[in-house]
């Protein structure tokens, strides 16, 4: 342990810069995941806080995010007709390209009407959109491209005016926007389209029942928000973690690589002092349990590091990136642990060599 | 001098073998993200690369494929055609919708082409018809493998049951497919029978496709008119707007991985050399001497990482189609200048670290037996 704990903090500029690559890898680790779950809750920001809890689509779809709904005519009537439907509420929704300032924003427009609801839940200033061609926007993007209430932003060539500002609406892919569903089918060329129907279920009203007859309706698949809300995040799952799962392997194995490389050097420079320690009777077990003592520290504290790292570097994205949300719990950072744990144990594979390799007589030669 | 740091760097194979490893593989995220993101871009601007139009004509302000919805009357198709320049219209639907394959729903854009049409079907065909009558519809190859599909069977587009008759090939992303039903079909289905969502446009020989644009959108009202290449770069645009932020932080973050990997490694051999440099100094070398002898092994040995981290990214991307994931990655060579620079920025960096070191080396101390 003494010999361990010596052979890594002789040298501190090395210690330093082995700890502070793990450190770098494991916060690469984290922030990566942190996004994604971050991501996640954004996807689902509307269906987990808009009211209503079971959704009407077109038949097939089960995305709101995904694929494009239109419901057949007169939909909203006949759901509202079907006992345990206390109310049915229509929006019109579409993912539209904005360009703002030049850039391209993708952002979610939906269509709503203020006194049924469907619309922003949480507005941080103004009022929701009462006449024609007013709109709620979100309140990040909005203060990213110096938007505020009683400024133009163009849609679909048409201009709108901004009259309230909402929060909780804002993602890097995903940001919604609220428009009254009469602009939206103006936008969209489709009067009276309906893409969603968001229902309220009456008090006592058995929910499976309820589903079972919406769904005997022809045209339409009735799902409840939860399940809509998952399959969104299946959806988005498939498209990122693919690309997400190879950024973790290369961050694993360049923290790996570090550990390896800091605890190789210092076990070959001290070749020697192994033979001796060898030449007097200790076993090879206790030479790899040096090594491993070695990278144990190096990582776990590393690990430990970037725990502390993903925090900051998280909160300075958010600060300066409003529009990313990065969060992760005391699992992922246990993960992040083990992960260091991991990288540890591989990398003390090279040293071991070395040590095992070793000739006790060699060090009397020299 | 450069021949002793190649020795100094090739002596140890272990060493060299992680050192080169760690860069490659800190080089390796930059390279690895964005070819990601660029497999995206060329992925979803391939119906726009391959559709043979010129010019595509949509809603006012949808400058967008993707997550755009147009609408057309079906009076702008005539409107169009009698633009001067302009050789043949071709319109199609478009919507995003589902393959529904038993339980399996797979997210596809909806095309709806007419049953002649000469642009706007698949480009590749693997197997089968490339034009769909009634009734039918071509479908993706990968997607029809997934779902255990195949010429003759039955999938459900837009809610009908329709017959696969040719499968697709290049037409599958990340994020979803590309299936072709006949024109008649989706005008049914979606009820769209005095609408249409794009018209793509062959312009007359000779003519050129930019002037023919802006005729049109003189000519006709409530339209745009891009050309093929326009339109292909608005696509790409909103992959890059999206993506900027989040490759810069990437990139920040690889880079930073990529010079602790280069520091340590440097500062570890020069460290483990300091009696052969302190050698060298009392035989009369100056510090600028060795400053570059540690340089040059800097500049190898991030070399040797870049082409490495480049060899495995090639390969990643040749790997990943055959794994059967949509995902496409594909090496640009501006994120090879890109990576490139850093490398070379990360190996200029790290080399100054063990300066002082070589600085405060006392010549005397070789002869001491330090």
């Amino acid at each position: 342990m003494t010999l361990a704990r010596r052979n890594l903090v002789q040298d501190k500029v090395r210690l330093m810069l082995s700890i502070s690559g793990v450190a770098l890898a494991v916060m690469l680790i984290l922030i990566l995941k942190g996004f994604l779950s971050g991501m996640n809750r954004q996807i689902t920001a509307y269906l987990d806080h808009s009211s209503g809890s079971l959704v009407v689509a077109q038949e097939d779809v089960v995305n709101l995010l995904g694929a494009t709904s239109l419901l057949p005519n007169g939909i909203s009537q006949k759901t509202e007709a079907i006992r345990g439907v206390d109310q049915a509420i229509p929006i019109l929704s579409q993912f539209v390209i904005l360009d703002l300032h030049g850039k391209k924003q993708p952002a979610y427009m939906i269509g709503y009407e203020a006194d049924l609801g469907g619309g922003p839940w949480e507005l941080v200033s103004g009022r929701e959109p009462v006449s024609k061609r007013e709109i709620v926007f979100d309140q990040v993007l909005a203060n990213r491209h110096g938007l505020k209430i009683g400024e133009e932003v163009e849609v679909l060539g048409s201009e709108f005016t901004i009259v309230g500002l909402s929060k909780g609406t804002a993602s890097w892919m995903t940001s919604f926007f609220f428009v009254r569903k009469r602009d939206a089918e103006d936008l969209l060329l489709s009067p009276g389209a309906t893409s969603f129907l968001l229902l309220n279920i009456s008090n006592g009203a058995d929910l499976d029942e309820t589903l079972r007859r919406l769904n005997n309706l022809s045209g339409v698949n009735a799902l409840t928000k939860q399940e809509m809300a998952a399959n969104d995040l299946k959806l988005f799952a498939k498209v990122f973690s693919a690309p997400l799962k190879l950024m973790v392997g290369i961050a694993f194995l360049v923290g790996t690589m570090i550990v390896g490389l800091v605890i190789y050097t210092a076990t070959v420079e001290r070749q020697r002092e192994y033979g001796v320690i060898k030449a007097v009777g200790a076993q090879n077990r206790f030479l790899y349990q040096v090594v491993l003592i070695q990278a144990l520290f190096a990582s776990v504290t590393g690990s430990l590091l970037g725990v502390l790292l993903a925090n900051g570097a998280a909160q300075w994205i958010m600060s300066t990136r409003p529009q990313f949300l990065i969060v992760f719990d005391l699992m992922d950072m246990s993960q992040a642990l083990i992960a260091g744990i991991g990288m540890a144990l591989i990398a003390s594979i090279f040293p071991t060599r070395v040590v095992a390799r070793l000739a006790p007589a060699e060090v009397f030669r020299k | 001098m450069i021949r002793l740091a190649f020795r100094n760097l090739f002596q140890s194979k272990t060493r060299l073998v992680i050192s080169v490893g760690g860069v490659a593989l800190a080089l390796l995220l930059i390279l690895a993200l964005d070819a990601v993101f660029m497999g995206v871009e060329r992925r979803i601007t391939a119906y726009i690369e391959h559709s043979g139009a010129d010019i595509w004509v949509s809603q006012e302000d949808v400058l967008n494929l993707h997550m755009a919805s147009s609408s057309l009357t079906d009076s702008t198709a005539r409107k169009v055609k009698m633009v001067s320049g302009v050789d043949s219209v071709t319109p199609i639907h478009y919507v995003a919708n589902n393959i529904v394959v038993g339980d399996e729903r797979n997210l596809a854009y909806i095309i709806g082409i007419p049953e002649a049409a000469k642009f706007g079907g698949p480009w590749r065909i693997i197997s089968g018809r490339s034009l769909p009558g009634e009734g039918e519809a071509i479908i993706d190859g990968n997607v029809a493998e997934k779902s255990g599909i195949r010429l003759g069977d039955k999938v459900k587009i837009l809610g009908e049951e329709l017959e696969v008759v040719g499968l697709s090939e290049e037409t599958s992303s990340l994020v979803n497919s590309i299936a072709f039903i006949s024109m008649k079909d989706f005008e049914e289905l979606r009820g769209t029978y005095d609408t249409i969502s794009f018209l793509l446009v062959k312009v007359e020989d000779g003519e050129s496709p930019a002037l023919v644009a802006a005729r049109i959108e003189a000519q006709v009202r409530d339209v745009t008119a891009q050309t093929r290449v326009d339109f292909a770069g608005q696509e790409r645009k909103v992959v890059k707007d999206m993506s900027t932020d989040l490759i810069t932080i990437m990139n920040l973050i690889g880079f930073l991985i990529g010079l602790a990997v280069m520091a340590l490694t440097i500062y570890t051999s020069t460290l483990s050399r300091r009696r052969e440099y302190g050698m060298l100094k009392a035989l009369g070398a100056r510090n600028a001497n060795l400053y570059q002898v540690v340089l040059a092994q800097a500049l190898l040995s991030v070399t040797l990482g870049f082409f490495f981290g480049l060899a495995i990214t090639l390969f990643i991307s040749f790997l990943i189609p055959m794994l059967g994931t949509n995902l496409t990655l594909v090496v640009s060579p501006l994120s090879l200048i890109k990576v490139g620079s850093a490398s070379l920025v990360i190996a200029a960096l790290s080399a100054m670290l063990p300066i002082r070191q070589i600085a405060g080396l006392d010549p005397a101390m070789v002869f001491r037996g330090r």
